[in-house]
Protein backbone atom coordinates (compact mmCIF):
# COMPACT_ATOMS: atom_id res chain seq x y z
CA UNK A 1 0.00 0.00 0.00
CA UNK A 2 1.29 3.77 -0.95
CA UNK A 3 1.61 5.35 2.08
CA UNK A 4 3.28 8.48 0.88
CA UNK A 5 2.61 9.85 -3.03
CA UNK A 6 4.86 12.74 -3.87
CA UNK A 7 3.89 14.11 -7.70
CA UNK A 8 6.49 16.18 -9.39
CA UNK A 9 6.40 18.63 -6.29
CA UNK A 10 8.57 21.86 -6.55
CA UNK A 11 8.67 24.95 -4.11
CA UNK A 12 11.04 27.66 -4.17
CA UNK A 13 11.97 30.20 -1.31
CA UNK A 14 13.77 33.67 -1.72
CA UNK A 15 17.35 33.52 0.14
CA UNK A 16 19.29 36.33 2.16
CA UNK A 17 20.37 38.23 -1.33
CA UNK A 18 16.89 38.43 -2.78
CA UNK A 19 17.55 35.52 -5.28
CA UNK A 20 14.76 32.37 -5.45
CA UNK A 21 16.31 29.15 -4.28
CA UNK A 22 14.48 25.94 -6.14
CA UNK A 23 14.70 23.80 -2.15
CA UNK A 24 12.50 21.09 -3.85
CA UNK A 25 12.84 20.66 -7.75
CA UNK A 26 10.39 18.37 -9.30
CA UNK A 27 10.66 15.66 -6.71
CA UNK A 28 8.53 12.58 -7.03
CA UNK A 29 8.83 9.77 -4.83
CA UNK A 30 6.67 6.72 -3.52
CA UNK A 31 6.89 5.42 0.07
CA UNK A 32 5.80 1.94 0.70
CA UNK A 33 3.65 1.08 4.04
CA UNK A 34 6.44 -0.29 6.16
CA UNK A 35 9.02 1.30 4.76
CA UNK A 36 12.45 2.46 6.17
CA UNK A 37 13.79 4.86 4.27
CA UNK A 38 17.26 6.73 5.08
CA UNK A 39 16.95 10.20 2.79
CA UNK A 40 19.93 11.41 2.88
CA UNK A 41 21.88 14.74 1.21
CA UNK A 42 24.39 17.43 2.21
CA UNK A 43 23.30 20.48 4.31
CA UNK A 44 20.59 22.53 1.63
CA UNK A 45 19.79 19.75 0.14
CA UNK A 46 16.63 20.88 0.23
CA UNK A 47 15.67 17.69 2.38
CA UNK A 48 14.30 19.54 5.14
CA UNK A 49 12.22 21.18 2.95
CA UNK A 50 11.05 18.17 1.70
CA UNK A 51 9.47 16.98 5.52
CA UNK A 52 8.41 19.79 5.93
CA UNK A 53 6.08 19.19 2.33
CA UNK A 54 4.69 16.07 3.69
CA UNK A 55 3.04 17.13 6.82
CA UNK A 56 1.10 20.04 5.72
CA UNK A 57 3.71 22.37 7.15
CA UNK A 58 4.69 24.21 3.88
CA UNK A 59 2.48 23.31 0.25
CA UNK A 60 3.99 22.98 -2.86
CA UNK A 61 3.84 25.40 -5.44
CA UNK A 62 3.62 22.74 -8.08
CA UNK A 63 2.90 19.29 -7.53
CA UNK A 64 0.69 17.49 -5.04
CA UNK A 65 1.77 15.61 -1.76
CA UNK A 66 -0.30 12.41 -0.93
CA UNK A 67 -0.42 10.95 2.67
CA UNK A 68 -3.01 7.57 1.89
CA UNK A 69 -4.56 9.06 -0.84
CA UNK A 70 -5.18 12.44 1.06
CA UNK A 71 -3.75 15.94 -0.68
CA UNK A 72 -1.83 18.13 2.14
CA UNK A 73 -4.07 20.89 -0.55
CA UNK A 74 -6.92 20.08 1.86
CA UNK A 75 -7.34 22.13 4.62
CA UNK A 76 -10.11 20.39 5.95
CA UNK A 77 -8.17 16.95 5.88
CA UNK A 78 -4.85 18.65 7.25
CA UNK A 79 -5.15 17.13 10.73
CA UNK A 80 -5.95 13.70 9.42
CA UNK A 81 -2.65 14.09 8.12
CA UNK A 82 -1.10 14.98 10.83
CA UNK A 83 -2.57 12.53 12.65
CA UNK A 84 -1.19 10.00 10.73
CA UNK A 85 2.16 11.79 9.85
CA UNK A 86 4.49 12.20 13.08
CA UNK A 87 7.05 14.32 12.81
CA UNK A 88 10.56 14.19 15.30
CA UNK A 89 12.72 17.47 14.86
CA UNK A 90 16.39 18.37 15.28
CA UNK A 91 16.55 19.66 18.79
CA UNK A 92 14.65 17.77 21.44
CA UNK A 93 14.80 21.15 23.71
CA UNK A 94 12.12 23.13 20.73
CA UNK A 95 9.94 20.30 20.93
CA UNK A 96 9.03 20.12 24.34
CA UNK A 97 5.68 22.10 25.41
CA UNK A 98 5.46 21.20 29.11
CA UNK A 99 7.88 20.61 31.78
CA UNK A 100 6.74 16.92 33.37
CA UNK A 101 8.01 14.67 30.78
CA UNK A 102 3.57 12.55 31.18
CA UNK A 103 2.28 16.29 30.10
CA UNK A 104 4.18 16.52 27.50
CA UNK A 105 3.65 13.47 26.04
CA UNK A 106 0.07 13.69 26.35
CA UNK A 107 -0.16 17.08 24.25
CA UNK A 108 -0.71 15.95 21.17
CA UNK A 109 -4.00 13.18 22.42
CA UNK A 110 -5.11 16.14 24.16
CA UNK A 111 -5.29 18.20 20.87
CA UNK A 112 -7.58 15.24 19.27
CA UNK A 113 -9.91 15.49 22.14
CA UNK A 114 -8.89 11.62 23.00
CA UNK A 115 -10.82 10.15 25.93
CA UNK A 116 -8.98 10.62 29.29
CA UNK A 117 -8.14 6.71 30.37
CA UNK A 118 -7.41 6.35 26.05
CA UNK A 119 -4.62 9.32 26.82
CA UNK A 120 -3.00 7.81 29.84
CA UNK A 121 -3.23 4.07 28.18
CA UNK A 122 -1.34 5.82 25.08
CA UNK A 123 0.93 7.52 27.45
CA UNK A 124 2.18 4.79 29.22
CA UNK A 125 2.32 3.02 25.68
CA UNK A 126 4.10 5.34 24.35
CA UNK A 127 6.99 5.87 27.08
CA UNK A 128 7.20 1.89 27.04
CA UNK A 129 7.84 1.77 23.51
CA UNK A 130 10.93 4.46 23.73
CA UNK A 131 11.94 2.74 26.68
CA UNK A 132 11.51 5.88 29.21
CA UNK A 133 8.74 4.49 31.29
CA UNK A 134 10.44 5.97 34.72
CA UNK A 135 10.86 8.75 34.37
CA UNK A 136 7.04 9.53 33.76
CA UNK A 137 6.92 12.32 36.50
CA UNK A 138 10.07 13.55 35.92
CA UNK A 139 11.47 17.06 34.65
CA UNK A 140 13.59 16.63 31.14
CA UNK A 141 15.88 19.45 31.82
CA UNK A 142 18.70 17.61 33.01
CA UNK A 143 18.11 14.48 30.64
CA UNK A 144 20.70 13.27 27.64
CA UNK A 145 20.25 14.37 24.61
CA UNK A 146 19.51 10.75 23.81
CA UNK A 147 16.72 10.98 26.45
CA UNK A 148 15.06 13.76 25.45
CA UNK A 149 14.44 12.88 21.82
CA UNK A 150 13.10 9.67 22.97
CA UNK A 151 11.00 11.82 25.02
CA UNK A 152 10.11 13.94 21.80
CA UNK A 153 9.65 10.46 19.59
CA UNK A 154 7.19 9.14 22.62
CA UNK A 155 5.41 12.49 22.23
CA UNK A 156 4.69 11.80 18.63
CA UNK A 157 4.10 7.72 19.38
CA UNK A 158 0.81 9.01 21.60
CA UNK A 159 -0.55 10.04 18.16
CA UNK A 160 -0.53 6.76 16.86
CA UNK A 161 0.74 7.51 13.51
CA UNK A 162 1.14 5.43 10.44
CA UNK A 163 4.23 7.02 9.57
CA UNK A 164 7.52 9.17 11.27
CA UNK A 165 9.91 11.06 9.69
CA UNK A 166 12.71 12.06 11.49
CA UNK A 167 14.10 15.59 10.17
CA UNK A 168 17.69 15.47 11.45
CA UNK A 169 16.52 13.84 14.19
CA UNK A 170 20.51 12.78 15.47
CA UNK A 171 22.42 15.27 14.28
CA UNK A 172 22.80 17.40 17.60
CA UNK A 173 23.35 14.15 19.46
CA UNK A 174 26.38 12.38 20.75
CA UNK A 175 27.19 8.84 19.73
CA UNK A 176 25.70 7.16 22.31
CA UNK A 177 22.03 9.29 21.95
CA UNK A 178 22.23 8.98 18.00
CA UNK A 179 22.41 4.99 18.36
CA UNK A 180 19.48 5.25 21.16
CA UNK A 181 17.29 7.07 18.93
CA UNK A 182 18.48 4.88 15.51
CA UNK A 183 17.22 1.86 17.62
CA UNK A 184 13.84 3.05 19.09
CA UNK A 185 13.53 3.97 14.86
CA UNK A 186 13.61 0.83 13.89
CA UNK A 187 12.19 -1.00 16.71
CA UNK A 188 8.92 0.92 15.55
CA UNK A 189 9.48 0.00 12.03
CA UNK A 190 9.95 -3.43 12.50
CA UNK A 191 7.68 -4.24 15.71
CA UNK A 192 4.81 -1.77 15.17
CA UNK A 193 5.06 -1.40 11.12
CA UNK A 194 5.00 2.33 11.30
CA UNK A 195 6.46 4.12 7.90
CA UNK A 196 10.16 5.31 8.59
CA UNK A 197 11.56 8.33 7.15
CA UNK A 198 14.70 9.33 8.11
CA UNK A 199 16.35 12.02 7.20
CA UNK A 200 20.65 12.26 8.09
CA UNK A 201 23.51 13.42 6.64
CA UNK A 202 25.45 10.60 8.10
CA UNK A 203 25.39 7.65 5.38
CA UNK A 204 26.17 4.94 8.10
CA UNK A 205 22.73 5.56 9.76
CA UNK A 206 20.88 4.48 6.05
CA UNK A 207 23.27 1.14 5.96
CA UNK A 208 20.19 -0.43 8.03
CA UNK A 209 17.77 1.18 5.87
CA UNK A 210 15.02 -0.70 3.20
CA UNK A 211 15.71 1.98 0.69
CA UNK A 212 17.91 5.09 0.42
CA UNK A 213 17.39 8.45 -1.07
CA UNK A 214 20.16 10.79 -1.68
CA UNK A 215 19.26 14.36 -2.22
CA UNK A 216 21.10 17.02 -3.81
CA UNK A 217 20.13 20.41 -5.04
CA UNK A 218 16.50 19.55 -4.53
CA UNK A 219 16.25 16.62 -6.90
CA UNK A 220 16.77 12.94 -6.19
CA UNK A 221 20.27 12.02 -7.58
CA UNK A 222 20.14 8.40 -6.48
CA UNK A 223 17.14 5.98 -5.02
CA UNK A 224 17.49 2.17 -4.45
CA UNK A 225 18.92 -0.22 -1.74
CA UNK A 226 21.82 1.37 0.79
CA UNK A 227 24.09 -1.53 -1.65
CA UNK A 228 22.86 -0.27 -4.60
CA UNK A 229 23.15 3.26 -3.85
CA UNK A 230 26.59 2.76 -2.27
CA UNK A 231 27.73 1.70 -5.07
CA UNK A 232 28.05 5.17 -6.76
CA UNK A 233 30.98 5.81 -4.65
CA UNK A 234 31.86 8.98 -6.88
CA UNK A 235 28.63 9.79 -6.70
CA UNK A 236 28.05 10.23 -3.05
CA UNK A 237 32.18 11.70 -3.11
CA UNK A 238 31.15 14.67 -5.45
CA UNK A 239 28.26 15.05 -2.89
CA UNK A 240 30.45 15.46 0.29
CA UNK A 241 28.82 12.31 1.53
CA UNK A 242 31.28 9.96 3.23
CA UNK A 243 30.43 6.23 2.69
CA UNK A 244 30.04 4.41 5.84
CA UNK A 245 33.34 2.84 6.97
CA UNK A 246 33.35 -0.55 6.14
CA UNK A 247 32.05 0.12 3.07
CA UNK A 248 34.80 2.46 1.90
CA UNK A 249 36.90 0.07 2.91
CA UNK A 250 35.82 -2.52 1.12
CA UNK A 251 35.95 0.09 -2.24
CA UNK A 252 39.66 1.30 -1.94
CA UNK A 253 40.35 -2.73 -1.40
CA UNK A 254 38.64 -3.64 -4.49
CA UNK A 255 40.29 -0.53 -5.91
CA UNK A 256 43.63 -2.12 -5.24
CA UNK A 257 42.65 -5.48 -7.42
CA UNK A 258 42.18 -7.50 -4.25
CA UNK A 259 38.69 -9.66 -4.96
CA UNK A 260 36.60 -8.55 -2.25
CA UNK A 261 32.53 -7.82 -3.00
CA UNK A 262 32.21 -3.91 -3.08
CA UNK A 263 28.40 -4.93 -1.56
CA UNK A 264 29.44 -4.80 2.04
CA UNK A 265 27.83 -2.39 5.08
CA UNK A 266 28.84 -3.77 7.96
CA UNK A 267 31.59 -4.37 9.99
CA UNK A 268 30.51 -7.52 10.25
CA UNK A 269 30.08 -8.26 6.33
CA UNK A 270 33.20 -6.71 6.03
CA UNK A 271 35.35 -9.35 8.26
CA UNK A 272 33.53 -12.35 6.65
CA UNK A 273 34.61 -11.11 3.09
CA UNK A 274 38.45 -10.46 4.67
CA UNK A 275 38.22 -13.90 5.97
CA UNK A 276 37.44 -15.43 2.82
CA UNK A 277 39.96 -13.60 0.44
CA UNK A 278 42.51 -14.05 3.29
CA UNK A 279 42.15 -18.21 3.03
CA UNK B 1 21.73 33.89 37.65
CA UNK B 2 20.55 30.71 39.10
CA UNK B 3 18.88 32.53 42.46
CA UNK B 4 16.08 33.44 41.01
CA UNK B 5 13.42 31.87 43.60
CA UNK B 6 10.69 31.99 41.16
CA UNK B 7 8.34 29.87 40.20
CA UNK B 8 10.98 27.38 42.14
CA UNK B 9 8.84 24.08 42.86
CA UNK B 10 9.47 22.40 46.46
CA UNK B 11 8.38 18.69 45.51
CA UNK B 12 7.84 17.43 49.46
CA UNK B 13 4.20 15.66 48.47
CA UNK B 14 2.78 17.88 51.57
CA UNK B 15 -0.83 18.04 51.72
CA UNK B 16 -0.35 21.69 50.31
CA UNK B 17 0.90 20.22 47.46
CA UNK B 18 -1.99 18.20 47.36
CA UNK B 19 -4.64 20.80 47.58
CA UNK B 20 -6.41 21.24 44.23
CA UNK B 21 -4.39 24.17 41.90
CA UNK B 22 -8.02 26.34 41.01
CA UNK B 23 -8.28 26.36 45.22
CA UNK B 24 -4.87 27.15 46.10
CA UNK B 25 -4.83 29.96 43.52
CA UNK B 26 -7.92 31.17 44.80
CA UNK B 27 -6.92 31.15 48.25
CA UNK B 28 -3.64 32.85 47.38
CA UNK B 29 -6.23 35.74 45.64
CA UNK B 30 -8.07 35.82 49.05
CA UNK B 31 -5.52 36.03 51.06
CA UNK B 32 -3.80 38.35 49.54
CA UNK B 33 -6.70 41.21 49.32
CA UNK B 34 -7.55 40.59 53.10
CA UNK B 35 -4.27 41.00 54.30
CA UNK B 36 -4.48 44.39 53.45
CA UNK B 37 -7.68 44.77 55.68
CA UNK B 38 -5.63 43.71 58.67
CA UNK B 39 -5.98 46.70 61.13
CA UNK B 40 -4.27 45.38 64.34
CA UNK B 41 -1.13 43.93 65.10
CA UNK B 42 -3.01 40.84 66.79
CA UNK B 43 -4.41 40.35 62.90
CA UNK B 44 -0.85 40.92 62.01
CA UNK B 45 -0.25 38.15 64.46
CA UNK B 46 -2.63 35.87 63.30
CA UNK B 47 -1.68 35.74 60.01
CA UNK B 48 2.15 35.33 60.98
CA UNK B 49 0.53 32.05 62.90
CA UNK B 50 -1.18 30.91 59.96
CA UNK B 51 1.87 31.49 57.38
CA UNK B 52 3.96 29.41 59.84
CA UNK B 53 1.34 26.69 60.22
CA UNK B 54 0.84 26.75 56.71
CA UNK B 55 4.92 26.76 55.71
CA UNK B 56 5.34 23.59 58.34
CA UNK B 57 2.67 22.02 56.95
CA UNK B 58 4.12 22.23 53.14
CA UNK B 59 7.77 21.25 54.62
CA UNK B 60 9.19 24.00 52.49
CA UNK B 61 12.11 25.18 54.27
CA UNK B 62 11.87 28.60 56.03
CA UNK B 63 14.89 29.91 54.36
CA UNK B 64 13.35 29.45 51.01
CA UNK B 65 10.63 31.75 52.19
CA UNK B 66 12.76 34.01 53.80
CA UNK B 67 14.94 34.16 50.36
CA UNK B 68 11.43 35.41 48.51
CA UNK B 69 11.73 38.70 51.35
CA UNK B 70 15.19 39.12 50.63
CA UNK B 71 14.59 39.70 47.11
CA UNK B 72 12.21 42.55 47.91
CA UNK B 73 14.16 44.02 50.70
CA UNK B 74 15.16 46.60 49.41
CA UNK B 75 11.36 47.99 47.97
CA UNK B 76 10.64 46.94 51.79
CA UNK B 77 12.76 49.49 53.67
CA UNK B 78 11.93 52.16 50.84
CA UNK B 79 8.09 51.91 51.62
CA UNK B 80 9.31 51.74 55.11
CA UNK B 81 11.12 54.54 55.23
CA UNK B 82 9.33 56.99 52.83
CA UNK B 83 6.24 56.09 55.52
CA UNK B 84 8.20 56.69 58.20
CA UNK B 85 9.35 60.54 57.31
CA UNK B 86 6.25 61.75 55.06
CA UNK B 87 3.63 60.33 57.39
CA UNK B 88 1.94 63.87 58.36
CA UNK B 89 -0.27 62.73 60.97
CA UNK B 90 -0.20 61.73 64.77
CA UNK B 91 2.05 63.17 67.40
CA UNK B 92 5.29 64.62 66.72
CA UNK B 93 8.46 62.40 67.58
CA UNK B 94 10.92 64.41 65.55
CA UNK B 95 11.29 66.35 63.22
CA UNK B 96 14.61 67.74 61.09
CA UNK B 97 13.33 69.95 57.25
CA UNK B 98 10.95 68.31 55.41
CA UNK B 99 10.93 64.70 57.37
CA UNK B 100 8.48 64.51 60.56
CA UNK B 101 8.39 61.23 62.63
CA UNK B 102 5.14 60.79 63.81
CA UNK B 103 3.45 57.77 66.45
CA UNK B 104 1.38 56.98 63.66
CA UNK B 105 4.16 57.10 61.00
CA UNK B 106 5.90 54.60 62.83
CA UNK B 107 2.76 52.53 63.37
CA UNK B 108 2.29 52.73 59.49
CA UNK B 109 5.46 51.73 58.18
CA UNK B 110 5.78 49.16 59.93
CA UNK B 111 2.91 47.61 59.31
CA UNK B 112 2.97 48.04 55.52
CA UNK B 113 6.31 46.37 55.81
CA UNK B 114 4.45 43.69 57.55
CA UNK B 115 2.12 43.31 54.96
CA UNK B 116 4.51 43.31 51.94
CA UNK B 117 6.14 40.52 53.60
CA UNK B 118 3.36 38.73 54.22
CA UNK B 119 2.39 39.44 50.62
CA UNK B 120 4.98 37.88 49.38
CA UNK B 121 5.68 34.52 51.33
CA UNK B 122 2.02 33.69 50.67
CA UNK B 123 2.55 33.87 47.09
CA UNK B 124 5.96 32.10 47.13
CA UNK B 125 4.02 29.53 48.96
CA UNK B 126 1.89 28.99 46.05
CA UNK B 127 4.79 28.54 43.46
CA UNK B 128 6.43 26.18 46.29
CA UNK B 129 4.37 24.32 46.31
CA UNK B 130 2.06 24.28 42.66
CA UNK B 131 3.99 22.97 39.80
CA UNK B 132 3.71 25.03 36.93
CA UNK B 133 1.52 23.00 34.96
CA UNK B 134 -0.78 22.70 37.49
CA UNK B 135 -0.67 26.48 37.91
CA UNK B 136 -1.08 27.16 34.25
CA UNK B 137 -4.17 24.37 34.43
CA UNK B 138 -5.70 26.51 37.69
CA UNK B 139 -5.51 29.45 35.71
CA UNK B 140 -7.22 28.53 32.71
CA UNK B 141 -10.26 27.08 34.73
CA UNK B 142 -10.27 30.32 36.22
CA UNK B 143 -10.62 32.35 33.25
CA UNK B 144 -12.79 30.06 31.72
CA UNK B 145 -15.49 32.34 31.42
CA UNK B 146 -13.69 34.64 29.43
CA UNK B 147 -14.08 31.68 26.80
CA UNK B 148 -17.83 33.15 26.22
CA UNK B 149 -16.17 36.79 25.00
CA UNK B 150 -14.18 35.09 22.28
CA UNK B 151 -11.36 34.92 24.10
CA UNK B 152 -8.63 32.28 23.96
CA UNK B 153 -7.83 30.93 27.10
CA UNK B 154 -6.59 27.56 26.34
CA UNK B 155 -3.93 29.55 24.01
CA UNK B 156 -3.22 32.08 26.80
CA UNK B 157 -2.76 29.28 29.14
CA UNK B 158 -0.68 27.37 27.18
CA UNK B 159 1.53 30.59 26.22
CA UNK B 160 2.17 30.78 29.71
CA UNK B 161 3.30 26.87 30.43
CA UNK B 162 5.77 27.31 27.53
CA UNK B 163 6.96 30.54 28.74
CA UNK B 164 7.90 28.93 32.30
CA UNK B 165 9.05 25.81 30.46
CA UNK B 166 11.59 27.96 28.56
CA UNK B 167 13.01 29.36 31.14
CA UNK B 168 15.61 27.01 32.26
CA UNK B 169 16.48 26.74 28.59
CA UNK B 170 16.97 30.13 28.25
CA UNK B 171 19.08 30.46 31.37
CA UNK B 172 21.42 27.78 30.20
CA UNK B 173 21.95 29.38 26.93
CA UNK B 174 22.70 32.70 28.48
CA UNK B 175 25.35 31.31 30.50
CA UNK B 176 26.66 29.88 27.25
CA UNK B 177 26.91 32.99 25.56
CA UNK B 178 28.21 34.63 28.65
CA UNK B 179 30.97 32.02 28.48
CA UNK B 180 31.79 32.29 24.58
CA UNK B 181 31.74 35.90 24.86
CA UNK B 182 33.81 35.77 27.85
CA UNK B 183 36.34 33.45 25.85
CA UNK B 184 36.12 35.86 23.06
CA UNK B 185 37.69 38.86 25.91
CA UNK B 186 34.52 40.90 26.59
CA UNK B 187 34.73 41.96 30.49
CA UNK B 188 30.87 42.15 31.92
CA UNK B 189 31.67 43.27 35.36
CA UNK B 190 34.40 45.98 35.10
CA UNK B 191 33.96 49.50 33.98
CA UNK B 192 31.70 52.32 34.61
CA UNK B 193 27.76 51.83 34.96
CA UNK B 194 26.98 52.72 30.77
CA UNK B 195 29.85 50.65 29.80
CA UNK B 196 28.79 47.93 31.38
CA UNK B 197 25.31 48.34 30.33
CA UNK B 198 27.03 48.58 26.70
CA UNK B 199 28.60 45.39 27.19
CA UNK B 200 25.41 43.48 27.78
CA UNK B 201 24.56 43.85 23.86
CA UNK B 202 26.36 41.20 22.93
CA UNK B 203 24.34 38.64 25.51
CA UNK B 204 21.16 40.33 24.44
CA UNK B 205 21.42 40.13 20.62
CA UNK B 206 22.08 36.37 20.70
CA UNK B 207 19.84 35.14 22.99
CA UNK B 208 17.14 36.97 20.96
CA UNK B 209 17.87 35.80 17.83
CA UNK B 210 18.55 32.28 19.60
CA UNK B 211 15.19 32.69 21.37
CA UNK B 212 12.84 33.49 17.73
CA UNK B 213 14.92 30.72 16.22
CA UNK B 214 13.64 28.19 19.04
CA UNK B 215 9.92 29.84 18.38
CA UNK B 216 9.99 29.12 15.15
CA UNK B 217 11.10 25.08 15.36
CA UNK B 218 8.48 24.98 18.62
CA UNK B 219 6.11 26.52 16.29
CA UNK B 220 6.45 23.95 14.04
CA UNK B 221 6.57 21.26 16.76
CA UNK B 222 2.97 22.22 17.89
CA UNK B 223 1.65 21.88 14.26
CA UNK B 224 3.13 18.44 14.06
CA UNK B 225 1.36 17.53 17.03
CA UNK B 226 -1.95 18.57 15.84
CA UNK B 227 -2.23 21.63 17.54
CA UNK B 228 -6.18 23.22 17.47
CA UNK B 229 -7.13 20.03 15.75
CA UNK B 230 -10.30 19.92 17.57
CA UNK B 231 -12.21 22.98 20.19
CA UNK B 232 -12.87 20.14 22.37
CA UNK B 233 -9.50 19.74 23.66
CA UNK B 234 -9.74 16.77 26.21
CA UNK B 235 -7.33 16.83 29.69
CA UNK B 236 -5.20 14.14 31.07
CA UNK B 237 -4.75 15.42 34.41
CA UNK B 238 -8.17 15.90 35.71
CA UNK B 239 -8.52 18.58 38.16
CA UNK B 240 -10.55 17.20 41.53
CA UNK B 241 -11.98 19.36 44.40
CA UNK B 242 -11.28 16.90 47.68
CA UNK B 243 -12.06 17.10 50.97
CA UNK B 244 -8.14 18.47 51.78
CA UNK B 245 -9.62 21.63 49.86
CA UNK B 246 -12.59 22.15 52.20
CA UNK B 247 -10.57 21.94 55.18
CA UNK B 248 -8.02 25.00 54.06
CA UNK B 249 -10.85 26.82 52.82
CA UNK B 250 -12.09 26.69 56.26
CA UNK B 251 -8.88 27.82 58.19
CA UNK B 252 -8.57 30.62 55.54
CA UNK B 253 -12.01 31.38 56.13
CA UNK B 254 -11.86 31.83 59.90
CA UNK B 255 -8.65 33.80 59.33
CA UNK B 256 -10.22 36.17 57.15
CA UNK B 257 -13.24 36.15 59.71
CA UNK B 258 -10.97 37.20 62.53
CA UNK B 259 -9.54 39.83 60.55
CA UNK B 260 -12.69 41.26 59.62
CA UNK B 261 -13.95 40.97 63.16
CA UNK B 262 -11.09 42.53 64.39
CA UNK B 263 -10.53 45.22 61.74
CA UNK B 264 -14.46 46.64 62.07
CA UNK B 265 -16.04 45.54 65.00
CA UNK B 266 -13.33 45.87 67.82
CA UNK B 267 -12.36 48.96 66.60
CA UNK B 268 -15.62 51.16 67.24
CA UNK B 269 -15.19 50.02 71.15
CA UNK B 270 -11.51 52.20 70.73
CA UNK B 271 -11.77 55.48 72.44
CA UNK B 272 -11.35 58.50 69.64
CA UNK B 273 -7.58 59.85 69.48
CA UNK B 274 -6.42 56.57 70.52
CA UNK B 275 -3.55 54.70 68.45
CA UNK B 276 -3.98 51.40 69.01
CA UNK B 277 -6.75 50.12 67.10
CA UNK B 278 -8.87 46.23 66.65
CA UNK B 279 -8.13 44.25 69.33
CA UNK B 280 -4.39 46.05 70.52
CA UNK B 281 -6.89 48.41 72.38
CA UNK B 282 -7.77 45.53 74.84
CA UNK B 283 -4.22 43.88 74.65
CA UNK B 284 -2.71 47.47 75.36
CA UNK B 285 -4.85 48.53 77.96
CA UNK B 286 -4.50 44.52 79.93
CA UNK B 287 -1.12 45.29 79.72
CA UNK B 288 -1.29 48.59 81.09
CA UNK B 289 -3.51 47.25 83.92
CA UNK B 290 -0.83 44.59 84.65
CA UNK B 291 1.59 47.30 84.83
CA UNK B 292 -0.66 49.38 87.62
Amino acid sequence: MEAIKIDNITLEYKSNNNSIVRAVDNVSLTVNEGEFIALVGHNGSGKSTLAKLLNGLLIPRLGDVKIYGTSTRDKAKIFEIRKNIGMVFQNPDNQMIASIVEDDIAFGPENLGIERNEIIRRVDWALEKVGMSEHRKSTPFKMSGGQKQRLAIAGILAIKPSIIVFDESTAMLDPEGRREVLAVAHELNKNENITVILITHYMDEAVNADRVVVMNRGKIVSDGTPSEVFAHKDLLESLHLTLPLPTSIAHNLGRLGIPISSDILTEEQLEEELCKVLK
Amino acid sequence: MRDIAFGQYYPTGSPIHRLDPRAKLVFSLLYMVFIFFAKSYVAYLAIFTFIVGVTLISKVPFRALLKSVKIILVLLIFTGLLNLFMYRDGNILGEWWIFRITDKGVDFSIKIMLRLSFLIVGTSMLTFTTTPTEMTDGIEWLLNPLKYIKIPVHDIALTMSIALRFIPSLMEETDKIIMAQKARGAAFDTGKLHERAKSLIPILIPLFVSALRRADELADALDARCYNATPHRTKMKKLAFSYRDAIAFLILASLICFIMVDAYYFTQFVPVGHIASGLDYYVFSWISGLIA
